[in-house]
Order: structure tokens, then C-alpha cells, then sequence
């Protein structure tokens, strides 16, 4: 784990994409994840707002999101597969190297899991000619998929390099998923870890945990399950993970604030991971666990 | 009646060969050139278009010059291999099969044109294609007018006979093409006993019924410094015989890579590269498949 895995989710600050951008920079990360929006609303449309993140010097950690794809069928399947196709096109324009997928919420899809799984194996060979990454997420109240288990067993049924997972911090413990969930996965599946406490207890229904996820987020360090985090990031860490973990805290409190001091309190929340999980312990401690030796085979 | 169009499990597309192989160039009469000293009879140019039509044995190979593909396949001036037309059982069924399992649509620009061969996206800016019924008539009877006084069917030199094409892909990209090509057109992957010729690295992917390779490789190690991109980079041609191919064609003046360890060999050789992109890779292989012959209306 280093200063330069840790990025921002523009999603997490208020504001027009250069503020932001400029805030992310400033407070001394290197990378950013885009959100489709961003790009779609700035002035000038997705060309000048790509040149905009170039110039930022960041690099893209990746593209979101692509909701409700898996499970449709007829026109709806087609209508998605061509917004997936945009987003693809939009991510390689970006050099977003991946795109971020929610597990389906949609009263039209179908649970067959044969079905998803073929969906998602079409969605990675769209994406094959155009470089781009499918980092698969379990929303905590998907329809079929609302933990990372059930996300790992589609991605590996479809079984395609390029298809992977994406952990969001917040539905991994909002879901109450035991961490031994973590030690099925193959390390190199694991795409993109996004980070988020929240505040108060563990939401017990969908609706209710998709009104703390929009709400309720906060900086890893803020909230009220501080060393839940530590375990995930500890055991993320613990499995072998290499790739990126960016910072996506939905808060309305932080929409009211100024873009620099939101990511300041990211870049707090940075060095509160570092005093929780310190890189010293780490190696030690993945010298001694015989999943860390079985995923290196 | 026995429909010949019905996919065996293996074969999901019936694929029987290659129909052709597209260069997209600014200079054609340069290629050209090259490719008559290769063997390559010019035998048919389009109606309307700078596409010409060049064919030893059972390959051919179309050199296009015209605008709009020169313009999507050609970075700079080196001609780039822009397509690779597959013979299939069904291609409106290929077709649709491959895009309802994630292909893209071929752009429209080769809609357009008055041949209308479906297709899907391949590596970097080539297009994959896909030609049916071989046997009964000929797709270049449509759009092209056969050079007077030519012998539309030349013999190949020395044997000669598609054996395969190498793609370079991006780092950690190995994973990604081989889903494509197993998928798409039900190619299989080989392990390391079966690889061929002087370049014997990457992966080695073979097409249903053993008509075709694709070899994909990555850039080498500690290459930071050396221009790569996702490109179909040469094509590979069998010959029962490489050392009496290697001399023949230097007769015909083609050069060969003369240094280790790309020396030709028994196993293989390797040309020089001419125009800043184009090489042939001589592969040691005993027959030319059995091949549908087009019989071309006269």
C-alpha cells in the first residue's frame, strides 16, 4: 500500500469538475475516479472536460457507473447494451483503464444467474477492443447480487480476464459481510477497493442502506465503524491486493463545502488509515497467513 | 439434403479458412510490387475503388487504397493490415452470433461500399470478416473486373499457404485477446510444445479445424522505450519447404533477417520489414489444408 494506490471519487466533492480536480491535486493524491456525469455536464461537453483531467496530471483510477445492465432482455438489453457501449467509448477517450458496474436493482431484470452471467460475459468483450476493465460491485441492496459473494460468483462463472470485482467499503460492512469472504477471492480479480465509513449502525434494510449511502457516508476514521474498515483494508491488503483505493464518501453535508476542505479531510482520512494499518505489521502478517500463500501460487 | 452451414459444437462458425487478407495502404502500387515478388499475381481490381486483388495458390490478398479505409487503418505511411475475411459456414449467422456475444459492429464506411461483407472490430483499427458460401460463387465477381489475359487461379510458389497472423497486444492484454478469439470465432488456446517458427514466444492460438494461428504477443520485458501498439503486426505463411522458400524468394529479391536468432532455419525465416511495417514470417508446414476453391464465373 502506497500514497500513490489512494485517489478520490469526483463524486465525493461538490462542484464543477476543474475545482475538483484541482482540489484532489492539491491535497496531494495522484489519481482520480471519474464519474460519467462529470464529464457529460462540463462546459464544452466530454472533450474539453477529458483535456481538463488531463491537464490535471492525475491519473484515471476508472470510470462510473453502468447501472442495471445485467438480466434485461429484448429492447430493455439492447437500450443498455448501447449505454454500456457509450460509457466503454467514453472510459478508453478518458484513459480510464476500468469501469465501474453496480449489480442490478431493476424490478425488469431476471435472477437467472446463467442470464447475468452471459450479460456480464458480453459486457467484457465490449470492452476488450477498447482496453477498458469491467470491475464488478455488490450494491448492498441489489436485487439478486447485495454482497460480495454473490458478485464473486459471477464473476467467476463468467470467467473473463478482464472482468473483475470492485469492493465498496460502505456495502461490504452496511451488508455485514464477513471478511471471510475475501479470503475465496483471487487477488489479481479484485479491481478497485473504494473506501467510505458511515454513521450510526448497521442499516437493516435496503432502503435503509441506500439512504445511508447517499447520506450518511464519511471519511474512513469519521464514522462509527472504524475498526471494521481497519479489518477490510488490513485483509484486503492481506490477500495480496495491488490496484487502487479510491475515496467515495456520498455526503450532503460535504456538497456544502468548499472542494478543497473535503479533500483535505480525504487526505486525513488517508493518514488515519496508515496510523490503523501500518505497512510495517503488513508483510509480517501476510508471511504468516497460508491464504497469503496459497494466493501466490 | 445435408446443410453445410450447420456449425459443428467445436467450430461454432464452420470456419473453413481464410478468404482473404486486407492491406490498407497510401502507396499500392509499392505493395504491390512486394507482393509479386512474393508470389502474388494481381488478378482483379474493384470496379470503382483503388482495391486490387492479388492471390497465389489458395491466399489472397486485397490491397486497399481507398481513402476512407487508408484514413481509419494507416497511421502515417506504412500500409497496415486492415482485415482478415474468415470463410464460414453462415456469415449473417457469424455475424449476428458475434455480436450478440459482445463484437463491435464493423463501422460503416465498409457498409458502404458496394461488397457488403459483415464484419466486426478486431485488434487496434482492423476488422474481422466474415465470407460464406465460397463454393458457389465468388464475392469478388460482384465488385471486381478480372485482369484480361491472367490466370485468375496462379499456382503458389514453393507451396506456399496462410498459416496464420501475429498480434502485438499491451502488457497483461494476453488474457483479454484470447477471450476474444475463443469466444468469438471458437479458436482454441496452445500451450508452449506447439509453437513453430523462428519467433516462439507469446501465445499461440488455433482456429477451429487447424486452417489458422494467431500468435499474440507482448511487448519485451524492459521495452518501455520501444513504440508498441494493439496492431495485427505481419502475416505467416506455410511452406512444406523454408530453406528452398528462403532461397527462391531472395531470387525474387526478397531479403531475409540474417542474424541470430532470427537466422532462417528449417523451422522458419523471417523478412526484413519493408515500408516502415509490412514482414512475412515463413512457417515450416507440410500442406496447405484442404480448402473450398471459389469457381469464379468466367
Amino acid at each position: 500500500m502506497r500514497l500513490e494506490d489512494f485517489g478520490m471519487d469526483a463524486l465525493t466533492l461538490p462542484g464543477p469538475l476543474d475545482g475538483k480536480l484541482d482540489a484532489i491535486r492539491r491535497a496531494g493524491f495522484s489519481q482520480v475516479m471519474l464519474s460519467a456525469a462529470d464529464l457529460a455536464g462540463y462546459p464544452g461537453g466530454e472533450d474539453c472536460a477529458i483535456r481538463a483531467v488531463r491537464k490535471s496530471g492525475l491519473r484515471v483510477t476508472g470510470l462510473q457507473v453502468l447501472r442495471e445492465f445485467e438480466g434485461l432482455s429484448g429492447p430493455l438489453h439492447d437500450y443498455k447494451v448501447g449505454v454500456a457501449k457509450s460509457m466503454l467509448e467514453m472510459a478508453r477517450a478518458a484513459a480510464a483503464p476500468l469501469l465501474l458496474v453496480c449489480s442490478t436493482t431493476s424490478p425488469h431484470a431476471s435472477g437467472d444467474f446463467d442470464a447475468q452471467v452471459a450479460d456480464l460475459r458480453k459486457l467484457a468483450m465490449l470492452a476488450v477492443p477498447l482496453r477498458v476493465r469491467i470491475a464488478y460491485e455488490a450494491l448492498s441492496w441489489g436485487r439478486f447480487v447485495d454482497a460480495l459473494p454473490g458478485a464473486w460468483a459471477l464473476v467467476q462463472a463468467a470467467d473473463r480476464a478482464n472482468l473483475g470485482l470492485a469492493i465498496d467499503a460502505f456495502h461490504f460492512v452496511a451488508s455485514g459481510t464477513p471478511l471471510e469472504a475475501l479470503e475465496e477471492i483471487y487477488p489479481g480479480k479484485l479491481f478497485l477497493v473504494q473506501l467510505s465509513d458511515f454513521v450510526g449502525s448497521a442499516p437493516a434494510s435496503p432502503e435503509e442502506r441506500r439512504e445511508t449511502a447517499r447520506h450518511l457516508r464519511v471519511f474512513p476514521g469519521e464514522g462509527s465503524h472504524s475498526d471494521r474498515l481497519a479489518e477490510l483494508i488490513r485483509a484486503v491488503d492481506q490477500i495480496g491486493y495491488e490496484s487502487d483505493f479510491s475515496f467515495e464518501v456520498f455526503n450532503d453535508d460535504y456538497m456544502q463545502m468548499s472542494p478543497s476542505r473535503v479533500a483535505e479531510r480525504a487526505r486525513r482520512s488517508l493518514d488515519w488509515i496508515v496510523s490503523r494499518v501500518s505497512r510495517r505489521s503488513l508483510p509480517v502478517r501476510r508471511a504468516a497467513s497460508p491464504a497469503g500463500t496459497r494466493r501466490a501460487d | 439434403m445435408v446443410n453445410e452451414a450447420l456449425p459443428l459444437p467445436a467450430n461454432p462458425l464452420g470456419i473453413r479458412g481464410i478468404e482473404f487478407i486486407e492491406y490498407a495502404t497510401r502507396e499500392p502500387l509499392a505493395l504491390g510490387a512486394l507482393l509479386s515478388r512474393m508470389g502474388f499475381h494481381e488478378v482483379a481490381r474493384h470496379r470503382s475503388r483503388e482495391v486490387v486483388l492479388f492471390r497465389q495458390g489458395g491466399m489472397n490478398v486485397i490491397v486497399n487504397a481507398h481513402a476512407e479505409a487508408v484514413r481509419e487503418s494507416v497511421r502515417g505511411n506504412a500500409p497496415a493490415i486492415s482485415a482478415i475475411a474468415f470463410q464460414v459456414g453462415d456469415a449473417a449467422y457469424a455475424h449476428r452470433r458475434a455480436l450478440a456475444l459482445g463484437a463491435w459492429d464493423m463501422p460503416t464506411r465498409a457498409a458502404e461500399m458496394e461488397l457488403h461483407i459483415p464484419g466486426i472490430h478486431g485488434a487496434g483499427d482492423s476488422l474481422v470478416h466474415f465470407v460464406d458460401r465460397v463454393d458457389e460463387f465468388s464475392i469478388y465477381d460482384v465488385d471486381f473486373v478480372w485482369t484480361r489475359g491472367v490466370d485468375r487461379h496462379p499456382p503458389a510458389l514453393f507451396g506456399l499457404h496462410w498459416f496464420g497472423v501475429v498480434e502485438s497486444v499491451f502488457p497483461d492484454r494476453i488474457g483479454d485477446w484470447t477471450d476474444f478469439y475463443t469466444t468469438l470465432l471458437g479458436f482454441e488456446r496452445l500451450d508452449a510444445s506447439h509453437f513453430v517458427g523462428v519467433l516462439p514466444k507469446g501465445t499461440l492460438l488455433r482456429s477451429p479445424g487447424g486452417y489458422f494461428y494467431v500468435q499474440l504477443v507482448e511487448p519485451p520485458p524492459g521495452a518501455d522505450f520501444v513504440e508498441w501498439d494493439e496492431q495485427l503486426l505481419r502475416v505467416g505463411l506455410g511452406t512444406p519447404d523454408v530453406p528452398k522458400a528462403v532461397q527462391g524468394l531472395q531470387e525474387r529479391g526478397i531479403v531475409f533477417v540474417d542474424r541470430e536468432p532470427l537466422r532462417p532455419s528449417e523451422r522458419g525465416a523471417l523478412t526484413q520489414i519493408y515500408f516502415g511495417s509490412v514482414c512475412f514470417e515463413l512457417v515450416h508446414s507440410d500442406a496447405p489444408p484442404a480448402r473450398p476453391r471459389a469457381t469464379e464465373r468466367r
